[in-house]
């Protein structure tokens, strides 16, 4: 027998997947996240979930895991005292950063400070040209005078960014070779191994925060890895990466920077793994848990990529206000709003929801707990959506006075508008929040999501999708088997993958076959080299190359997928393809030129896109109560069924208003919302007024 | 329909506005202008029937929330509202008309639903080229700075007004781009028209008239309340701004009347003989914005918070430049009317205002064929934003609008000009309690075998921003070539082993830099920001950095 255990440790509830390779069983298993040592949930949730399905550690041939434990360190500033050396002349970058304002408005913008004090920036002899040449060499005097000033002063990480260290990384690797030799103790980021593309400020602030987080995810990686040990656990661990990618704990050590947003990554991993075995290519991934939501865009099986992203923003939702790191990220949708967002009347007279959270304490009013502010989720009980006896299974019981008192104090009221009016106002303001993150999202990347079909998981997405697939016209909502933990079962399915970069800016005609060929041998040798393993007999090696082009002199460039066996030859009309449609015209002729180039390698189990069934005790009947629940068409409460998930069988088919409860959230279904359930389980909605 | 509660006003209100933004992110993909696409150049506004504006994208350029709507009444007037017939577009770049300057183009199209007129949506974007000259100060009338298109159809009921189309692709140097472009700004306006009808369909909205009412009637309640709370009177500030050879004087009064603001620019100086004259549409933009970001920040965009606003400039002066002068570089003037606002309400709004701010630089490089094509980089350094109450001003910023920063290696890669060093320039922030952000000092030198051709308009180099409340001014900007001053603005020459220098300017100080806790003047000396010696003279702060120690003499 082989098992694989997922774990997603998110900022409330650490989650637990076990998968039977053989026979597809699910056992999953939820619990409170342990912010001081996360590793702790992991080592005490694990057993519990062996226990469930009754297996032996020794069973288990693989740990998969995902954490924001990156992400918080650099928020909560948790990270190693962190210097760096740096091109003379160049140490105020951090200070100077984007030259940019975030909003135009609000004149007390600010923006979050560098994770390198300036006092611990050594500016350092020694100039690279644009196009490589060594202008001013590197004396290696200087180099451990520094090192040995700074490990004095107790540094324990250091980031080595020079200026167009990516067209030549020589003098980087000559002071990583010395740190390695004399200091072996010290953790060193090169800004090009950590990502080599042009533009200072952003390679810089991506390797500054490598090196800030590389000490402490070394020491969890470790404290994890004997705790799994010591529990009998002898299988591999592998960490799961922004980019929808698994890596060896070697290589996350390595490249901590690469693990921002791993969690979410996985749940839109496995919306495109649901996808494909649906046979639905293209698909909106939308998770909502307890403070934010997340969306994502999949187009032909896979999840949309980017190679930027932002932390620690200064306001939460505001591109720009936060640390750029550029590192390969599934393209994420950041949207304002959880379960625990508060509502507020606004300057303008309306309901506002987020972007702050009453977080997990005090909570909404309805965890009992002494929040006073009305949350989204105090919103959903009042509306009839929660039931406040079966929360988390009943686990948690919750307080539906305390909910109407807080939504009718601070939002009735003021407003003159009944309790039940304001809930609906908050419910349906994030219902358009997230609309319209999704609709921008997919207008700026080219997107037509009204004939996709929208995958709601998280503990809220499953109360909000439908009502939200209508305003989009999405005519399809699918709520997956495990809903509640999709991110850990995500992990299951992520391949062992490393993508590896090369920047080098060359005229198209320049070039012939033989150097195309080559740079990507040399980018895809270098990757492979990172997966530190050969494929298993189940496993197949993907490879993709991506390149990004442009017309020469032209100020932004478009990236080329490169379909298998595609030669230089080829170029010229992928790169035509690819621009056409972005801007529905090209210019032929033009000459072209290459940036960037890109390759990622990925072994894919063949039991990646299995189905699964979810192993929890049977449901007794398909309904299972009636409740009061608001539904606009009715404008007042009205009894609405309540189906047990878990009762539900293959075919099963019934029409909205209705609420169909499972452990961990519950699915609002529209009137005249159409629910079917199909072979492995999966709710599939036909939303009323959706796009034919 | 029933009576518009908050609830249904602010779920539909932000459906409008997500449809502005919808549309305008369709345009930043698709347009070619660099200026659209990195620096967001350009605005999507959705009018009701009448043509009054109700939502806005919400990263417009902010400048275009007081033009938009003008722009709107004058196309209204031309063809009034019911001769518009669906798949008519109406143009127009006149910079009286429309933004004040002819690059912009702004472009409207009417939204039918079920064969009714039910609203408009207005883009305006900047092109990559409208002929002439080009954007120079240099320009003496407004005809070198291209092609001028009245308010004109570029479209009739769908089909292209052909001989129009010809006539722009015969004025401009790359009529591929720039129909590109208008292309992009014509879809946003369809794409505009189905999210409006499916928005109508979905709340059952048979017009917009009544939402538009609670829209505008919304805003502007809250700007109005916003007024009141200023106490009644005149309030008065005048700057001098530099034009290319002397300075202009800016003067404002602003009167604060119950719930209603008048703000006249009377004494303003004349109209320059350089591209920086000021059409009173963008002089009403920039006004309205101040009062906008010192009231109602958050209020979503609309015709609402213009109208208590009222704006008035003597014909000919330079804040409302007539025909035909030329206006290219209205925005460096533009741009002042801020920090005059803002200082002439400082006495009676100090927790609201800023100090004026550093501003910014904007080059643009040519460097001419050298066995490869000639080519035409900018490049764009910010000077430090002024302190306000409680807040020190951001370093290296640009106000009050955004620029599109180049790197240092893709400026090396792209010019062959070496920047040697960039650093935050120490007590370039005015002194304050609290101060303003730090100008940088930045290095180039031209280590190509030819001449580059350097065009700048750099402000500031005798004007500082100045402070507030009592804050000082911070440093002038300051261009010199190996080390000898240049003028600058207008055309500079760097030979090959040549080395500019710029110093940008930094942010005002808020407030008596005596009131600054010398805590924090301690850790401004540890950041660089102030001087061991600067600490002592600005502040009357003794630092010892060694000991860790900062006092008041």
């Amino acid at each position: 027998m082989s098992y694989r255990v997922g774990i997603d440790i998110g900022g409330t509830f650490t989650d637990f997947a076990l998968l039977s390779e053989n026979d597809g069983r699910l056992y999953i298993h939820k619990q409170l996240t342990t912010p001081g040592d996360p590793a702790r949930s992991v080592l005490t949730g694990v057993p519990r979930l062996l226990d469930r399905a009754a297996i032996a550690p020794s069973e288990v041939s693989a740990v998969v895991h995902g954490t924001t434990l990156v992400t918080n360190a650099v928020i909560e500033r948790r990270g190693a005292k962190t210097a760096m050396l740096v091109t003379e002349g160049f140490g105020d970058v951090l200070d100077i950063a984007r030259e940019r304002r975030y909003d135009m408005y609000d004149l007390t913008i600010t923006y979050p400070a560098p994770l390198v004090p300036r006092g611990l920036r050594y500016e350092i002899k020694e100039r690279i040209g644009p196009d490589g040449t060594v202008l001013v060499a590197l004396s290696e005097g200087a180099i451990n005078e520094a090192l040995t000033d700074l490990v004095g002063r107790g540094i324990g990480a250091v980031a080595v960014c020079f200026l167009n260290s990516p067209v030549n990384p020589i003098h980087e690797q000559t002071v990583a070779r010395i740190a390695a030799e004399k200091f072996p103790q010290l953790f060193v980021s090169t800004s090009t191994e950590v990502f080599p593309f042009l533009r200072e400020y952003e390679r810089w602030t991506t390797a500054t925060m490598n090196a800030y987080t590389g000490p402490l995810f070394d020491q969890y990686l470790r404290r994890l890895e004997d705790g799994l040990r010591e529990a009998g656990l002898i299988g591999d661990l592998f960490i799961m990466s922004s980019s929808g990618g698994t890596v060896a704990p070697d290589v996350a050590r390595r490249f901590p920077v690469r693990m921002l947003e791993s969690g979410p990554a996985a749940g839109v991993l496995q919306t495109a793994a649901l996808g494909r075995q649906l046979k639905r290519p293209n698909l909106l991934s939308f998770d909502m848990g307890g403070t934010t939501a997340k969306g994502a865009l999949v187009r032909n099986d896979l999840p949309l990529k980017r190679y930027e992203m932002e932390v620690a923003r200064v306001h939460e939702f505001r591109a720009g206000s936060g640390l750029p790191a550029r590192i390969p990220v599934i393209d994420l949708i950041e949207i304002g709003s959880g379960g625990g967002s508060i509502a507020a009347v606004d300057a303008r007279g309306t309901i506002a929801v987020g972007p702050h959270s009453a977080g997990a304490v005090p909570g909404p009013a309805c965890y009992g707990q002494g929040g006073e502010d009305p949350t989204l989720t105090d919103a959903n009980l009042t509306l009839g959506y929660l039931d406040a006896a079966f929360f988390l299974g009943g686990e948690m019981s919750l307080d539906a006075a305390a909910a109407a008192r807080a939504i009718d104090s601070k939002l009735g009221t003021p407003l003159g508008i009944e309790t039940l009016r304001a809930a609906w106002g908050v419910h349906e303001s994030v219902n358009e929040d997230i609309a319209r993150a999704f609709r921008n999202h997919a207008s700026e990347r080219g997107f037509d999501y009204r004939a996709c079909a929208m995958v709601a998981f998280g503990g809220s997405g499953p109360a909000h999708a439908c009502r939200v697939a209508r305003k989009l016209r999405v005519p399809t909502v699918i709520f997956p088997v495990g809903a509640g933990v999709m991110s850990a079962v995500g992990l299951l399915a992520s391949p062992l993958s490393f993508e590896t970069f090369h920047a080098e800016r060359l005229d198209l005609d320049a070039l012939d076959q033989d150097g195309f060929a080559r740079r990507f041998a040399a980018l895809i040798d270098e990757a492979i080299a990172f997966l530190g393993r050969k494929p298993e007999p189940d496993e197949t090696t993907v490879i993709r190359r991506r390149i990004d082009m442009r017309y020469r002199g032209q100020g932004y460039e478009v990236e080329v997928d490169l379909p298998d066996g595609a030669a230089l030859s080829d170029l010229r009309d992928l790169f035509t393809t690819a621009y056409e449609r972005i801007f529905t015209k090209s210019f032929p002729g033009e000459a072209l030129e290459i940036t960037n180039w890109k390759a990622e390698v990925s072994l894919v189990r063949s039991t990646a896109d299995a189905t699964y069934h979810l192993e929890v005790p049977p449901g007794k009947d398909r309904i299972k109560g009636h409740r009061p629940a608001f539904f606009p068409e009715h404008g007042t409460l009205r009894t609405a069924p309540v189906y047990d998930r878990y009762a539900l069988s293959t075919g099963d088919t019934f029409d909205g208003p209705a609420l169909v409860e499972e452990k961990e959230s519950t699915c609002v279904i529209g009137v005249g919302d159409r629910v079917t359930v199909d072979d492995a389980g999966n709710i599939i909605v036909s939303v009323a007024g959706g796009a034919s | 329909m029933k009576q518009i509660d908050a609830v249904d006003l602010g779920i539909m209100w932000d459906r409008l506005i997500a449809i502005t933004d919808e549309i305008l992110l369709s345009i930043v993909r698709t347009a070619f202008s660099v200026g659209v696409r990195e620096a967001w150049d350009l605005a999507c506004v959705v009018f009701d029937a009448q043509g009054r504006s109700i939502a806005q994208a919400t990263l417009s350029m902010p400048a275009f929330i007081g033009t938009a709507p003008l722009t709107m009444q004058h196309m209204l007037k031309k063809f009034p509202a019911h001769t518009w017939q669906d798949g008519d577009v109406v143009v127009t770049n006149d910079p009286w008309l429309g933004t004040g300057h002819t690059p912009d183009i702004c472009i409207a199209r009417p939204a039918f639903k079920n064969g009714t007129l039910v609203g408009f949506v207005m883009n305006i974007s900047h092109l990559p080229d409208i002929g002439g000259v080009g954007l120079s100060v240099m320009n003496t009338e407004v005809y070198q700075e291209g092609l001028m298109l009245p308010v004109c159809k570029l479209y009739e009921a769908g089909e292209p007004v052909q001989y129009l189309h010809d006539l722009i692709a015969g004025n401009v140097r790359t009529p591929e781009q720039v129909f590109g472009d208008i292309m992009a700004d014509i879809s946003g306006c369809m794409v505009g028209e189905r999210l409006i009808g499916e928005f109508m369909d979905e709340y059952g909205l048979g017009d917009l008239a009544a939402l538009a009412d609670s829209i505008i009637g919304q805003s502007e309640a809250a700007i109005r309340k916003e007024i009141s709370a200023i106490p009644d009177g005149v309030y008065r500030n005048e700057i001098e701004v530099e034009t290319v050879t002397d300075a202009v004087t800016l003067t404002c009064a602003v009167t604060v009347n119950g719930d209603s603001v008048d703000i006249d620019f009377a004494g303003t100086g004349p109209t320059a003989a350089y591209a920086i004259n000021v059409p009173l549409c963008y002089t009403r933009a920039w006004a309205t914005y101040t009062i906008k970001t010192l009231t109602t920040p958050t209020i979503p965009n609309n015709v609402g918070a213009l109208l208590p606003v009222a704006v008035t400039a003597p014909s000919g002066c330079i804040l409302n430049a007539q025909r035909p002068a030329p206006t290219g570089g209205r925005h460096s003037i533009g741009w002042f009317i801020v920090p005059l606002i803002m200082g002439a309400l400082a006495e009676v709004m100090p927790d609201r205002v800023q100090a004026d701010s550093g501003m910014a630089s904007l080059f643009i490089c040519h460097t001419s064929p050298s066995g490869g094509e000639a080519g035409s980089t900018q490049y764009f350094l910010a000077g430090g934003v002024g302190g306000m109450n409680g807040l020190d001003g951001q370093h290296t910023t640009p106000s009050p609008t955004n620029n599109a920063v180049v790197a240092s290696e893709v400026w090396e890669n792209e010019t062959g000009v070496r920047i040697n060093y960039r650093r935050l320039l120490p007590d370039s922030g005015g002194p304050g309690a609290f101060r303003g952000g730090l100008g940088q000092i930045a290095s180039m030198t031209n280590t190509r075998e030819d001449t580059v051709a350097i065009f700048m308009f750099g402000m500031r180099t005798e004007f500082p921003a100045r402070g507030s409340l009592g804050g000082k001014p911070g440093s002038t900007r300051v261009f010199e070539v190996d080390g000898k001053p240049v003028p600058p603005k207008g055309r500079l020459e760097l030979k090959p082993g040549e080395t500019f220098t710029i110093a940008e300017a930094g942010g005002g100080g808020y407030g008596d830099p005596m009131r600054r806790n010398p805590a924090r003047v301690l850790d401004d000396v540890r950041n660089g920001a102030v001087t061991v010696a600067g600490a002592a003279r600005d502040y009357g702060v003794t630092v010892d950095l060694d000991q860790g120690t900062a006092t008041r003499v």
